[in-house]
């Protein structure tokens, strides 16, 4: 059989009805054009968290915070209430009871706190490498008549020395104890230092940290300013007797001394901390190209002072006195991607709160292909309604050609034959609509990467500058091969249709 | 003997009422290099006889046999190869395809016989060549005579070297100066060994051009004369129609 000559005479056919067959290729062209996009903008978009996400250790990384001692995934759908009641009454119950479970799970308390003896127990959990706790503290900064209460500072992991490449002035710490620090950019800027060289020009300064006691991350300023009249007035509120108001007056003398003791003294709250530290270079925002750790870079987005890890400990502990040390939030390593889920669980069950990148990743992933299915369904229709378009013109083509047909079988053809030549010329629609679905959808993309690109930028404080929409190879094949199968699928019935002729009737002179 | 045709009927089943019968137990021989014409009139069951020989139908009961071989036994994909090796046809309406040339109506027999283009190309020219027409090989149908298209037909029927050309009426749409065209492209073919069937009404014609006449009525051979005895005694026709009838 000769395949060549057979696709001769069907694009001799298609050729004929040029009009009706493009309009015909139009409508696979749409499902395909469109099924590409969506298809590729998935694609793209799981390359972007995949991305940002899978490099640098990521995948073996739990991030751990303080727990509440409640298992978390208690499950709603478990509750059952009990006893003789109307189904009503038995609802409303059930639904009063998760309100109160889910209040229950917050309002408890941070009953698992982040010590060194808990994160020594939980290092002896099988899979787990290491557990390195992470320390964001704000503290009050003070720098060339600049003064701010709640500036975030990081301690950032001295021997990864991950953020040294964003060292835009200066130098990197020169030891994990050096009473060094790096300053973001954005912190200059809000100071004034707006230009580069202005922001340059801190390095070789010095900045003043501090912190009164028993603050912490979310706690600067434990105590109020007040000023020796607030005290008074706060003594009148409390209705005292004639021989509290005497001593009072007594004591009232020493009022600015006593409020000295309260908010600043070195005795019970006062300042805890006070540190020179030496400002040894700049540090800029990430940019897109740079390594990015999503528990320790992402960690740190909004902090304006860098340490190293072994200062920022140091400054802790001073800070706690002869308290016990509590950590916010501290890094899990496993020892292997695969164990992340296991082991995230495994805190969870412990009662801590705990989420590693892979399961957030995981489920980022299938909700991406939720999304993709869904909407790929819905392009399918597209592709539906091309079909019955062939259908529609493949039978009309078939009709139209009878006493042909019937001169094809006269000179030879068989019925196979015959069926192959509608087929191909149905495949032929296919694989034109694919193909220019494929072209349009690739030219497509060159605006809608910038388009989707501006769209991340303008939206989020992640720098990307890869591809949104990706088409990798066997996307680009499936474009046309699913338009051709479709278009050979819809081409089945007119095709026996066509094979079905009977000649003598097709040839009959009239 | 190359075509035995024997008590052959053809019924159309018209949704439930009396079959219609076509062909009611015709019965006849063929020899190779013969060159027969059809007569009858209207609805005698010339075209249905005509189909059944060349495959293109199959007999409600009978027998229908060339060179030996059944064609009621046949697969459908075997009346196709049929058709394609030893059978070509020529209508009354010519039915060429519209959008295709000359050359490419002429060779549309090997397209599916698989043979490769360049050489459907030669062996299309070579034919219209024959048949005079080799300056027209690229025009389309539309751009030609009904005698001109009548013989690019003659060209697509033969361009397989069958062994039987079937003619139904191929002179009917013509008239008589290219009638005789074609009527010699027939008899021409026939000198080269191809056995001749056609369907004519033109008693006329008949008589001049083929060795063997046979009438039919009412869906049965009624008479069949040699031209020989034609020319010899018009008056024994009877005698030789039952000599036919018997071999
Ligand atoms: N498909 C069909 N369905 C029903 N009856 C048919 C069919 N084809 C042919 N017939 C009938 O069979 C009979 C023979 O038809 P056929 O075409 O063989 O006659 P013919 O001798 O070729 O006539 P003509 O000289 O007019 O072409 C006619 O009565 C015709 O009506
Ligand atoms: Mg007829």
């Amino acid at each position: 059989m000769s395949w060549i000559a057979m696709i001769g005479l069907a694009l001799g056919g298609l050729l004929r009805k040029k009009g009706r067959n493009t309009l015909t290729m139009l409508g696979v062209f749409i499902g395909v054009f469109a099924l590409t996009m969506i298809i590729s903008l998935g694609q793209g978009l799981m390359a972007v968290i995949t991305g940002t996400v899978s490099g640098d250790d990521n995948l073996r990384q739990i991030s751990l915070l303080p727990g509440f001692g409640i298992k978390q995934n208690d499950k709603p759908e478990e509750i059952v209430i009990e006893g003789d009641m109307s189904e009503r009454r038995r609802e409303r119950l059930r639904r009063a009871a998760i309100a109160r479970s889910q209040l229950r799970q917050t309002a408890s308390g941070q009953s698992l706190r982040l010590t060194e003896e808990s994160l020594d127990e939980l290092r002896k959990l099988e899979h787990v490498q290491s557990i390195k706790p992470l320390i964001l503290r704000r503290y009050q900064v003070d720098f060339e008549g600049h003064h701010s209460d709640g500036t975030q500072t990081f301690g950032i992991d001295y021997a990864r020395r991950h953020p040294e490449s964003r060292v835009i002035a200066g130098r990197y710490p020169s030891s994990n104890e050096a009473d060094e620090v790096l300053v973001h950019e954005y912190l200059l800027y809000t100071w004034g230092y707006v230009t580069e060289e202005q922001a340059a020009g801190v390095v070789g300064k010095t900045l003043v940290i501090s912190s009164v006691k028993g603050a912490g991350e979310d706690n600067p300023m434990p105590m109020p300013e007040m000023s020796p009249q607030d005290l008074q007035a706060l003594f009148r509120d409390l209705k005292l007797s004639e021989a509290e108001l005497a001593a009072v007056a007594t004591l009232s003398k020493r009022l600015p001394e006593i409020l000295a003791k309260l908010r600043g003294g070195e005795q019970r709250r006062g300042i805890a901390i006070r540190r020179e530290l030496k400002i040894v270079g700049v540090l800029r925002e990430p940019e897109a190209g740079d390594r990015f750790n999503l528990l320790e870079d992402g960690q740190s987005t909004q902090a304006d002072l860098f340490f190293a890890e072994g200062l920022a400990d140091r400054l802790l502990r001073e800070a706690a006195g002869s308290g016990d040390v509590v950590y916010q939030r501290a890094l899990v390593m496993v020892d292997d991607p695969s164990h992340a889920e296991a082991v995230e669980q495994k805190l969870r069950d412990k009662g801590y709160t705990a989420f590693s990148v892979a399961t957030v990743l995981k489920r980022l992933e299938s909700s991406l292909t939720v999304v993709t299915v869904i909407l790929s369904f819905l392009t399918g229709i597209a592709l539906i309604v091309a079909t019955l378009g062939i259908v529609n013109t493949m039978i009309t083509s078939v009709i139209e050609r009878t006493r042909e047909i019937g001169v094809w079988k006269a000179v030879g053809a068989t019925n196979t034959q015959v069926q192959i030549v509608f087929l191909i010329e149905s495949a032929l629609i296919g694989l034109g609509g694919g193909l220019l679905g494929l072209g349009v959808a690739a030219l497509a993309m060159l605006p809608g990467d910038i388009i989707a690109r501006n769209l991340i930028a303008q939206r989020t404080s992640f720098p990307y500058e890869g591809a949104v929409f990706i088409l990798p190879l066997w996307l680009q094949v499936t474009g046309p091969v699913l338009g051709t199968l479709v278009a050979i699928l819809a081409a089945i019935y007119p095709a026996r249709r066509a094979s079905r002729v009977d000649p003598v009737t097709a040839l009959r002179h009239d | 003997m190359i075509v035995q045709i024997t008590d052959v009927w053809r019924q159309y089943r018209m949704g439930g009422a009396e079959p219609v019968a076509a062909l009611r137990g015709a019965t006849l021989a063929i020899e190779a290099g013969e060159f027969t014409c059809l007569l009858g009139k209207s609805g005698s069951g010339k075209s249905t006889l005509m189909n059944l020989i060349g495959g293109l139908d199959r007999p409600t009961k009978g027998s229908i046999e060339v060179d030996g071989i059944e064609l009621s036994r046949m697969s459908a994909r075997e009346l196709s190869l049929y058709r394609r090796e030893k059978i070509g046809f020529v209508f009354q309406s010519f039915n060429l395809v519209g959008s295709m040339r000359a050359w490419e109506n002429v060779s549309l027999p090997l397209v599916f016989a698989g043979v490769p283009r360049a050489e459907r190309k030669r062996r299309a020219d070579e034919m219209l060549e024959r048949v005079g027409l080799a300056r027209r090989a690229d025009h389309r149908p539309t751009q030609l005579s009904g005698g001109e298209q009548q013989r690019v037909a003659f060209a697509r029927a033969l361009i397989s070297h069958p062994r039987i050309l079937l003619g139904d009426e191929p002179t009917g749409n013509l008239d008589s100066a290219t009638s005789e065209q074609i009527m010699a492209l027939m008899v021409e073919e026939n000198r080269r060994g191809t056995t001749i069937v056609m369907v004519t009404h033109d008693p006329d014609l008949a008589e001049r051009y083929a060795s063997r006449i046979v009438r039919m009525a009412d869906g049965a051979v009624v008479g069949d004369t040699r031209r020989e005895k034609l020319f010899a005694t018009e008056a024994t026709e009877k005698g030789t129609e039952a000599a036919s009838q018997r071999g």
